[in-house]
């Protein structure tokens, strides 16, 4: 796909058949170069269509609320700020969620994490402007027993998740939850595609040794 | 006995097993493994296993996102637009990773000390005294030297025989 868009852009440059282009390219990549010609309607429709995965990849990255909706507003700040240059290259999503992945992968590495988490389902001190409370995502379990064992068995997912090398824990994330290609992955992840397949493997394998015993009810 | 498929030498086949487990393969590729999964337990175990994380995983349900996200969005794009360009600088750099700088920036420093100590210039080495001084002091030892070696040139053979 990458790679027919770069060609079809060479033909758009040489030959000025923009019409090609325009039914090749998605329609994120459309919007977005509405956005280029000063189209902020375009932007805010981007907004709304990639608001919640972007901010639901990064939180499962950093594990912090507060924290993954900073980092998403300095992603789509840095979408806005870099419509001007923006060429349909590769897929929208790859281009936005590489922004994500270096932002998350950026603020691990630098030790920023080391603060003290405000975890999801620990409530938030104040509800200002207007926020609703956090949804407790186990409202429906009747007992409180249940209710304990979903919140300890949550716990154990992330610090599963949350113990995986940064790249293959992102690599999980946008294979698992955001169903990404591993074409995408690896323009995402800045590699190739068996490196990527490698990653996932080396990733699940981990998984698996530390989660499976969730629904087998095998013992760990 | 553990089937060949799911042994470490055989990378491309165990992430075959993987894409067919997730749904991403096609073709006959798909029916091989499915033929396959039939008849071994091994990578059966390997399905049920994988099946379990994925079930795991679908339990981590994010919350929901603040209802003024895209307005703090807004407003900080309204900021970025009338901010000086030094602002919109610093603030590009907010989320740098700035780790691998540190032992850089140290580096590029201590090369520049080693340098400097190495290569002082046209500064004096000892305290006190001018380049001008230094100079005189570095000509004049300079002279010294030469008329030492002139001396011993100047001694003609002969002489030098009733020395000895």
């Amino acid at each position: 796909m990458t790679a027919k868009l770069s060609m079809l852009q060479g033909v758009n440059t040489i030959g000025g058949t923009a019409r090609v282009l325009d039914r090749a390219l998605d329609l994120d990549a459309q919007l977005m170069l509405r956005v280029r010609d000063g189209d902020e309607q375009s932007f805010a429709v981007l907004l709304e269509k990639h608001r919640n995965p972007v901010i639901h990849f990064v939180f499962r990255m950093v594990q912090d609320r507060a924290i993954a909706e900073e980092l998403s507003q300095e992603v789509f700040l840095r979408v806005y700020r870099s419509r001007g240059t923006y060429e349909p290259t590769a897929k929208f999503t790859t281009w936005l969620f590489r922004i994500a992945t270096h932002l998350a992968l950026n603020w691990l590495r630098d030790g920023r994490n080391e603060r003290a988490h405000q975890r999801l389902d620990a409530p938030r001190d104040s509800q200002k402007d207007g926020e609703l409370p956090v949804r407790e995502v186990s409202d429906r379990t009747p007992s409180v027993e249940q209710h304990m064992v979903y919140q300890t068995r949550l716990q154990e997912i992330r610090d599963a998740i949350g113990s995986l090398p940064e790249k293959q824990r992102a690599a999980v994330l946008m294979h698992k939850y955001e169903e990404m290609e591993y074409s995408q992955i690896a323009h995402v992840l800045e590699c190739s595609e068996s490196a990527v397949k490698s990653l996932l493997f080396r990733a699940y394998e981990s998984l698996r040794a530390s989660l499976a015993y969730m629904v087998t009810g095998a013992t760990k | 006995m553990i089937c060949p498929l799911l042994n470490n030498a055989n990378a491309a086949q165990r992430e075959r097993l993987l894409d067919y487990t997730a749904g991403r393969l096609d073709g006959p590729e798909k029916e091989i493994i499915g033929r396959h999964l039939e008849t071994c337990p091994d990578c059966t175990a390997f399905q049920i296993e994988q099946m379990a994380v994925w079930d795991a995983l679908d339990l981590w349900t994010p919350a929901p996102v603040s209802l003024d996200f895209n307005r703090r969005l807004w407003q900080r794009i309204d900021a970025a637009a009338t901010a000086p360009w030094y602002k919109r600088f610093a603030e590009s750099l907010r989320f740098a990773n700035w780790k691998p700088v540190v032992p850089l920036t140290a580096a590029i420093l201590l090369i520049a000390a080693g340098f400097a100590f190495d290569h002082p210039g046209r500064k004096s080495a000892l305290p006190g005294m001018t380049i001008k001084e230094a100079d005189q002091v570095e000509q004049t030892l300079d002279d010294i030297d030469l008329l030492h070696q002139l001396d011993g040139v100047a001694v003609p053979p002969a002489a030098a025989s009733k020395t000895m």
